[in-house]
Parts: C-alpha cells; sequence; structure tokens
C-alpha cells in the first residue's frame, strides 16, 4: 500500500526505516520522507511504529521484585 | 495493463462525501479513471470502502500526488489520508456460475468482504491462487459468489481480495469459521493493514465520458 500519497513512499519503505529504528513520525520522515509534506498520513505511520513496538515488559510481583532486586 | 486503486476510512458524514463524490465525478476522465465502486460497513455507517478503475495504467506515484486526488478527500472533509492498495486483478471467480449454485439468491443482499494483507513472500500469491482453486466447490456452498484477488504494484506478496457472499448469516459464519483457502483474513488489521471489511455495495458508478 501507499502511504505517504505526496511522495508515493510504500508500506514496505516505511517498514524498512521502522525496522531501522525510526521510533516516531519524524524520525520516519527523516528516513524516508513519508509524511514530510503535508503530514496527513500521519496517523498510519503510528499505527505502524505502535504495531512494530515489543510488548510492554510485564510487572512482576512486589515480592519477586524485591528478591530479584538484590543481586 | 489495468489499475485498481482501493481505499478503506471514514468519512465524517456520508451524506455530504457522496454528494462531494458524485459531483466530483466529472473530473475523474482527467485522471484516467472509468469506474468507481462504493461499499458501505454494515458495523460502522461512518466506513466506507471504495475502489477506482483505470483502463490504462498511469504512473501510481503522479496519480496519487495529483490535486484531484488531494480534492477528493478534502471536499468529503477527510483529514487523514487513508493507505491506498494499487493493485492488478490476477483472479477472478465468479462461483454463482456454477452448476447446482443457487442462482436465485437476490443480489440485493450480498454481503462483500474486504481483505488487504500480505499472503507471503514466496509465491504466495501463486500459493493462495492455487488453494482458491482447489477450494471452490466448498466456497460456493458456504455461500461464497465471487472471489476476486488483485496483487498490489508495489510489493509483489500483497494482495487485495473482494470476496461476495450471498447473505450476511452467511457472511458471519465465513468469517467466523473460515476456510482454509482463506486464512488470509487473519492478516488484516495488523500494522498499516485495515481491519476485515464488511459492508453492502453502495453503487458501481461509471466515469461519465470515459
Amino acid at each position: 500500500m501507499y502511504i505517504c500519497l505526496c511522495l508515493g513512499v510504500t508500506t514496505g519503505t516505511v517498514q524498512q526505516a521502522i525496522d531501522a529504528g525510526a521510533r516516531s513520525t519524524r524520525q520516519v520522515a527523516e528516513a524516508c520522507g513519508a509524511g514530510s509534506i503535508c503530514g496527513r498520513c500521519g496517523h498510519t505511520i503510528r499505527t505502524m511504529i505502535e504495531a512494530a513496538a515489543p510488548d510492554p515488559p510485564v510487572s512482576k510481583p512486589a515480592r519477586l521484585r524485591r528478591r530479584w532486586g538484590r543481586s | 495493463m489495468s489499475l485498481v486503486l482501493a481505499a478503506d476510512y471514514r468519512v465524517p458524514d456520508f451524506d455530504h462525501w457522496w454528494a462531494a463524490l458524485t459531483a466530483g465525478l466529472p473530473r475523474l476522465p482527467g485522471l484516467g479513471a472509468h469506474h468507481v465502486v462504493v461499499y458501505r460497513s454494515l458495523a460502522d455507517a461512518s466506513r466506507v470502502f471504495v475502489t477506482i478503475g483505470f483502463s490504462e495504467r498511469p504512473p501510481v506515484d503522479a496519480l496519487l500526488r495529483s490535486p484531484l486526488m488531494f480534492s477528493w478527500f478534502d471536499s468529503a472533509g477527510v483529514d487523514e489520508l487513508p493507505p491506498m492498495f494499487a493493485g492488478e486483478a490476477v483472479e477472478k471467480l465468479d462461483l454463482d456460475l456454477l452448476p447446482g449454485a443457487a442462482a436465485d439468491i437476490a443480489a440485493a443482499g450480498a454481503v462483500f468482504v474486504a481483505t488487504i494483507a500480505p499472503v507471503g513472500r514466496r509465491d504466495g500469491v501463486a500459493r493462495l491462487r492455487a488453494s482458491v482453486h482447489a477450494a471452490v466447490t466448498r466456497l460456493a456452498d458456504s455461500g461464497v459468489r465471487r472471489f476476486w484477488i488483485y496483487r498490489a504494484l508495489d510489493d509483489q506478496a500483497e494482495v487485495m481480495i473482494l470476496q461476495e457472499i450471498a447473505t450476511e448469516r452467511q457472511a458471519e459464519q465465513w468469517i467466523r469459521h473460515p476456510d482454509a483457502a482463506a486464512g488470509f483474513m487473519a492478516e488484516a488489521g495488523v500494522g498499516a493493514y485495515p481491519p476485515l471489511f464488511v459492508g453492502r455495495l453502495v453503487q458501481a458508478l461509471e466515469v461519465p465520458g470515459t
């Protein structure tokens, strides 16, 4: 799919930028240009960034946190 | 070589959007478009799925960034531009033409299920086509009347699939318990890909002057 209509940037190109470390719409724009002209594709880029983000770590129960915290 | 553009998005006011769409049709020959097909979601009345057909294949980049394309969204009050699928038809199976198929069901009740999804890097489209061909009888028995596959121009592993299903009940059943040949539906809604679209045809509009 084409994400950025202004520059014709595709899903694949945006994904490559995210895989290379871009973690904000600004960083994606710097990497591949997507969203750098009118910015109206920003919501889609944010969705892709969120989809690529690792799941948040599950917090350990307090007892385990204390125990592991000593080591 | 033909081209189909497709987008799945929400419109703030369907009636206003529809008026803007039909009013803008006479400008579309300038882009080379010859028809526009509009579907409306069953679950979300503000959600539409629109395909635009082109008999020739103009440069996609130039087409997407044309002022006409932007004014199309602007006039309808759509601020956030949706991702656009651009592809070509690689398979059009009309299963209601199979011997014994129930041809008496009114087309008006038909439900359309649209999916844009990846199908795997290696021969994904070829494998999908083969599995669908092997399953035509099961598909027809499940109420699937049309099964059209479009391959993306920018990504050979990405497809748009339009399925026409005879009734809403059969569509619900099909989505809940799809055949193995329709496993691609599980890939919808990931990342930039829109969730499965389930809706009815509003109208297939021919672009005047084409």
